[in-house]
């Protein structure tokens, strides 16, 4: 019963990224004679909005994870385990933690990464939103912000995916997300639904913060190339 | 997964029992542990431990620092800090090999055989960053206020060194405090994201001391404050600065006097209004403010009493005139001239007969005029203030003031005319509904005024206001032949009704009530007087104005004369002592003796 469930949702995650991928407006040409009904954003403020949006989506990130926290603290379970160990969702999509390893990465990986975790965390926090509601006295204010991120983060992925086109001149390329997607699902089982609430609050923050800095060093290389690569 | 989930049991319990475990054998002394980690710019950083109450573990190798850094699904394994600095305090440094944002770290302090575990922290590198201040603070001048009191500065200042904004590894937001150096308080400015930022509104001659301080953006350690910066502005506070405005001042203030002298004395009508316009002075409807000047109450006393809130005034139940001045002593005046005739205004009708308006002007103006020039005002009149005939207005039966500027006189002619016809074939009827002043005039103008009584005496006043005069002597007038001087009383009832009708009513009664006492047509004035006589007994029974009415009235002889003994409190007259003012609204009823008012009366 549980795994015919989890294939449908799969399929259904799968089909709606599909039908997401094919809704995006690729097809915004700028040369002449075609629908000119799109316009073409330079590359420069392409990128400050898309780091501005990331801003305001880890600010927030970081709102909903100490609201959730002050809700926990008449729980007698602290989880302090968790944060010893490296339990994310996402921890999938390697993504090295040290500035210097991430200068050696190519902009194609970094921006295929972001674009991965970004996805990924699409349907964690539409879970999150219903399961806060199970909650007694979650505070209104840890829901909306929820739930606006949760808005958010699909208008950020279509940033990300201009930002690839722009920059790597290529298409959007559909990449593994089965593999994120048989991770999420086999979690529930395992822990408790508080903890792995919390853990995925904590998990997005950082995943948040990890998606902010990747950008940035993406931008700061993009504009001065020479002075960015130097360590 | 099975394996996974057991082992973070595993730890879990190990920790805790561990914990426990110290706790339990060492008793209540400190044991060493970790004071505090922190990395300066997300990239290196170092923990610092204390050995507590065991000062035997101070020396090297001692205690023993042990981390682990969780990659992807393995666990990772334990290593050994890989750099104890020995300093002040015990260090652990981790330099960029060794750090790993985004990756949970586990520490460990260990004695020296592993075998203790004294103290272990987890944590992700950027939650712990709390970088260092800012440097190189420095400030401008932006402007001074012309005032010379407050300035605007700019401040600017870098990042610190070791953080790498530059590249964006790290987005540092800064917090600016400032205060006067007298100050206890700091003010806190808003987070700033950008090197610089503007300070306006500092007061000159004021030391100010600002320090800023800085955190990572979307997390909450602060690092320490920068050094202070001193701003200083000194402007010298000279009394040319402050002449100049005093000058102007005074210049303005002269200049405007000056200005408004030469209007008022130019006479510059239009500005004069323009700059001063006029007071409102007091006014009341339809009359002229220059009737209230000097000499001239007499139109005024017309108008006001043909006022509606005069009137009203009449309505309530003690309110009469305010006092009415009775020159007895006084018979130089015309002939007719005693307070009866003030109170009737029947001066106009010695002279006769004919009622067509004599020239003689008091009072008549503002009301009249217009409207009815024939007629006479013969209703009863107020003497206000002097012993001046007046002639007060007439209100009509409505107890409204006939406008003389609405109406047209025509239309009140007219009115008079049918009704004239009406009354005249009524012949003596007195039963007089309440009808337009016009006709009351009619009426009185067809009725002998020869017949009226210039004689009587107020006996009496009413508690509406009504003036019962002495009786009984109407009848006996006519023998007389003329009347010089009172000699006989006569009884007039001026009943008022609680509405505005009493003058009607009045000159009803007047009517009837009118002896014979005119020189000139007595005969037939006689014959009338006769009947008024009559009439007058069967109109003070009759009257529909009366409320209520009392009983048969008879005429006893009275006293010719009751002086007026004083006024009371409510304005009405006190006359002598046998006769009693009565508050009671019956009493308004016609026709009384002073026996059935002393048995009416309490």
């Amino acid at each position: 019963m549980q795994k015919a469930f989890f294939q449908v949702s799969t399929w259904f995650f799968v089909l709606s990224q599909t039908w997401g991928t094919l809704g995006y407006p690729l097809e915004c040409k700028d040369e002449q004679g075609s629908s000119n009904r799109c316009i073409s954003i330079p590359l420069d403020k392409l990128f400050d909005r898309v780091i501005q949006h990331v801003e305001l989506i880890s600010r927030v990130s970081e709102e909903c994870c100490s609201l959730f926290e002050e809700m926990l603290v008449p729980f007698p379970l602290q989880p302090k385990t968790s944060r010893g160990v490296n339990i994310c969702i996402t921890k999938a999509i390697p993504v090295p933690g040290s500035k210097s390893e991430i200068q050696q990465i190519s902009d194609k990986w970094l921006l295929h990464s972001v674009l991965m975790l970004v996805q990924t965390w699409i349907e964690p926090l539409t879970y999150l939103q219903e399961t806060l509601n199970r909650y007694d006295d979650v505070p209104d204010a840890l829901l909306n912000k929820t739930k606006w991120v949760s808005d958010k983060l699909p208008s950020l992925e279509q940033g990300i995916v201009l930002l690839i086109k722009k920059m790597l001149q290529e298409g959007f390329l559909m990449t593994e997300l089965q593999q994120t997607l048989t991770h999420f699902n086999k979690q529930p089982e395992v822990l408790e639904s508080t903890l792995r609430d919390y853990t995925l609050f904590n998990c997005f923050k950082k995943d948040a913060h990890k998606i902010e800095t990747i950008l940035k060093l993406l931008k700061c290389r993009r504009n001065h190339k020479l002075s960015c690569l130097l360590y | 997964m099975a394996t996974q989930w057991i082992f973070l049991w595993l730890i879990s319990s190990i920790g805790c029992l561990a914990a426990d475990e110290v706790i339990t054998i060492k008793g209540s002394q400190k044991l060493p542990h970790f004071t505090t980690c922190r990395s300066p710019e997300q990239e290196t950083f170092s923990c610092w431990w204390s050995v507590g109450d065991y000062t035997n573990l101070t020396g090297p190798g001692m205690l023993r620092v042990f981390y682990k850094r969780s990659f992807k699904n393995t666990g990772g394994e334990w290593n050994e800090c890989p750099d104890y600095r020995v300093g002040i305090e015990n260090e652990c440094y981790f330099n960029t090999t060794y750090t790993s944002i985004w990756v949970p770290y586990n520490l460990e302090l260990r004695s020296e055989n592993k075998d203790v575990l004294y103290d272990e922290r987890s944590f992700n590198v950027e939650d712990i960053v709390i970088p260092d201040p800012p440097v190189n603070l420095n400030w401008t001048l932006l402007n001074t206020s012309q005032t010379g009191l407050h300035y605007d500065i700019l401040l600017r200042w870098e990042a610190p060194p070791t953080a790498d904004v530059a590249k964006g590894w790290i987005t540092l937001i800064y917090e600016v405090q400032y205060r006067a150096v007298n100050d206890t308080e700091w003010k806190v400015m808003e987070h700033e994201k950008e090197s610089y930022l503007s300070i306006y509104g500092l007061k000159t001659n004021t030391i100010y001391e600002i320090r800023i301080r800085c955190l990572q953006l979307n997390f909450d350690k602060f690092s320490r404050f920068s050094d202070i910066v001193y701003v200083y502005n000194f402007v010298p506070v000279t009394k040319e600065s402050t002449f100049p405005v005093a000058f102007v001042l005074i210049f303005i203030v002269v200049g405007v006097a000056i200005v408004l002298m030469l209007i008022i004395f130019t006479r510059q009508h239009r500005l004069m209004m323009l700059l001063l316009p006029p007071v409102p002075i007091p006014k009341i409807k339809g009359i002229d403010p220059e009737l209230l000047k000097k000499g001239k109450l007499d139109e005024l006393n017309s108008i006001l009493s043909n006022q509606q809130t005069y009137k009203t005034e009449f309505t309530n139940d003690d309110l009469w005139v305010e006092f009415i001045e009775l020159d007895i002593d006084d018979p130089d005046e015309k002939l007719g001239h005693s307070d009866t005739h003030r109170l009737l205004s029947l001066e106009h009708l010695k002279s006769g007969k004919s009622l067509s308006m004599k020239d003689d002007d008091s009072g008549r103006a503002s009301c009249y005029e217009p409207e009815i020039p024939e007629m006479d005002s013969l209703p009863f009149n107020v003497n206000l203030m002097e012993g001046n005939p007046e002639k007060a207005c007439v209100l009509n039966s409505e107890g409204t003031v006939p406008n003389p500027d609405l109406s047209s006189p025509n239309a009140t002619q007219a009115k008079a005319e049918p009704e004239k016809a009406k009354i005249e074939s009524s012949g003596s009827e007195e039963n007089m509904p309440v009808r337009p002043y016009p006709l009351i005039q009619t009426q009185m103008s067809n009725q002998s005024w020869a017949n009226m009584d210039f004689y009587a005496q107020v006996s009496d006043i009413t508690p509406a206001g009504g003036v019962l005069l002495s009786p009984g002597q109407q009848c006996k007038s006519e023998k007389t032949p003329e009347k010089e001087k009172p000699a006989e009383a006569k009884k007039y009832q001026f009943a008022m009704t609680s509405d505005s009708a009493y003058t009607s009513e009045i000159d009803a009664k007047k009517l009837s009530a009118i002896p014979a006492t005119n020189e000139n047509d007595q005969n037939p004035e006689k014959d009338l007087s006769k009947e008024n006589c009559i009439s007058t007994e069967n109109q003070s029974e009759e009257s529909p104005y009366t409320a209520n009415e009392t009983t048969v009235i008879t005429m006893p002889p009275v006293s010719d004369y009751t002086s007026v003994h004083m006024v009371d409190s409510q304005h009405s007259l006190l006359l002598n002592p046998t006769a009693v003012q009565t508050k009671d609204m019956s009493m308004q009823v016609g026709y009384l003796t002073p026996d059935q008012m002393s048995s009416i009366m309490p």
